[in-house]
């Protein structure tokens, strides 16, 4: 029975992780169409910001709340300086974003060095949940998750300025000549894109390894979770991650690491070929 | 003059120009119909002028400001409302999502739809909450014009507002178009085929021909019998 409970927690668990590593790439690859090579680096610089602030003393909490806004602000940077030359253009954006992720992992060696950076946990302890003792932070992770994802659908699908970002993903001219200013918007929706990335950095660094290389690990399932569960949807990507996640997590509990890994890719595949607008929109 | 435009050439690839040298002008209130056959160039001139596509010369003036170029957020702003060929509704938003479209760019307006639109084309209120792209084509027009008139444009340009519509529902627009356009001193630019909905909401018609306006037309009667005037810049 516990392992049953375990296995379950763990799976819900990496769902929820997977969730908050997708979020910020459901607006900026799902919505707005960028492939964003180095959204693994912003997720990265989530979790440097608070391995950074960590050490100069300021509470964890703090760090939190510092990160989406220190990766977004970087966001806007990229955004102005990068991407806007390249919007249409997808293999551009490939090379353009795969050559600034490579600079941002060397930025981050030149001023952290190669090695990981470890941050202490902030909730240790455990919590006894149906008889299984669980990791405190992780359901803290869990509650984040799902908040954010909650508070980032309200924004995207009940909001007016997330009407607005809509409207321009779905007709750009048209909203420019409805006075909606596609620049700003363009702007807002990727920095908060970036922050989101940037928080699931910053909440996923006490339990991971802070390293250059840490942003690789989440991005490729986070991408398969956006195409799985279909591009520009929020609740599609619930979808795609509950399904990359859930497989992975419980298929890793009863082989080797690397053939649950293929195992859920030919999933992976199988899904996007013979279900190619993804999960939510093909069955709905 | 609320619209003024001098010399403007614009085109879709460089060194071919599909406006060269267009003079216009529109007085306040005025109902002016563009008329000629397809690839004279009638819609480039709506596009230059609501800024979707940039000039390659010459000049734009709208209520007194340069206009020329500028994005087409701040012609909307500057008060030039735009219903555009194929009507580009947000077919994924309700029907009061897309009205809602039509204030939330505009500072001030707020963000909740009145009831007026509603009450000139009610079938508007009736799908309120339906997606905007399951409705007939006659009623995304409605929703089009009225998303362009709550952003309480001063001057409303209209691309063939009648293309695949039925006759009759097209007259209905026309009339609706033409009390709200008078009893609020709206002016109007109308770009269309149907020369019933000209009749009703034109005061001048001016043929357009290779990219330039060729004639201006005052007794709009001739529309209908000069056959010579049809046959030179209107049949195939």
């Amino acid at each position: 029975m516990d392992i049953v409970v375990l296995i379950g927690l763990d799976a819900f668990s990496y769902v929820l992780t997977l969730l908050l590593v997708t979020l910020g790439l459901v607006i900026i690859y799902g919505m707005m169409n960028v492939i964003n090579m180095a959204h693994g680096e912003l997720f990265m610089l989530g979790a440097y910001t608070v391995a950074t602030l960590l050490a100069s003393g300021v509470p964890f909490w703090i760090c939190l709340l510092a990160a989406p806004i220190v990766v977004g602000l970087a966001g806007l940077l990229v955004e102005e300086f990068v991407i806007r030359h390249v919007y249409g253009r997808p293999i551009d954006t490939i090379l353009a974003t795969w050559g600034l992720s490579i600079a941002i992992k060397q930025m981050i060696i030149i001023v952290f060095g190669p090695a990981a950076v470890s941050i202490a946990n902030p909730v240790p302890g455990s919590v006894n949940l149906m008889g299984v003792d669980y990791p405190a932070y992780r359901l803290v992770i869990m509650a984040l998750a799902a908040a954010l994802a909650l508070a980032t659908y309200l924004v995207i699908y009940r909001s007016t300025t997330g009407l607005q970002i809509r409207a321009v993903i779905s007709n750009r001219a048209m909203a420019g000549s409805l006075g909606v200013n596609t620049r700003r918007m363009d702007r807002a929706t990727f920095a908060v894109g970036s922050a989101l990335a940037g928080v699931a950095g910053a909440i996923m660094s006490p339990m991971i390894s802070v390293d250059p290389q840490m942003g690789v690990g989440f991005l490729i399932p986070a991408f398969l979770s956006v195409l799985v569960g279909g591009l520009n949807s929020l609740i599609g990507a619930v979808i795609g991650a509950g399904t990359i996640g859930g497989t992975t997590s419980i298929l890793s509990a009863n082989m080797a690491q690397a053939d649950a890994q293929i195992i859920v890719f030919l999933l992976a595949i199988m899904i996007i070929r013979f279900v190619p607008q993804g999960l939510w929109k093909g069955f709905r | 003059m609320i619209l003024q435009i001098d010399q403007l050439s614009a085109g879709y690839i460089k060194g071919s120009q599909v406006l060269d040298g267009l003079d216009l002008s529109v007085a306040k209130g005025e109902f002016i119909a563009l008329l000629g056959r397809n690839g004279m160039g009638k819609t480039t001139l709506m596009r230059a002028i609501v800024g979707q596509l940039k000039p390659s010369a010459g000049k734009i003036r709208f209520a007194g400001n340069d206009i020329t170029g500028a994005a087409p957020y701040k012609a909307a702003r500057a008060g030039i409302g735009y219903v555009p060929q194929g009507r580009e509704i947000f077919a994924d938003f309700t029907v009061e999502e897309n009205l809602r479209m039509g204030l939330l760019g505009k500072p001030g307006l707020g963000a909740l739809v009145p009831d007026w639109p509603y009450e000139i084309f009610p079938i508007l209120k009736e799908r309120r909450h339906q997606r905007a792209g399951t409705m007939s084509g006659g009623q995304q027009q409605q929703l089009a014009i009225m998303r362009a008139l709550l952003g309480q444009p001063e001057l409303l340009i209209l691309d063939e507002p009648s293309e695949g519509i039925q006759p009759s529902i097209v007259h209905d627009i026309g009339i609706a178009l033409r009390d709200y356009a008078k009893e609020h001193g709206l002016t109007i630019l109308l770009v269309e085929q149907n020369l019933d909905l000209v009749s009703l909401l034109g005061h001048h018609a001016l043929f357009m021909e290779n990219g330039s306006i060729v004639e201006r037309v005052d007794d709009m009667d001739r529309l209908q019998n000069d056959a010579a005037l049809i046959a030179r810049y209107l049949s195939v």
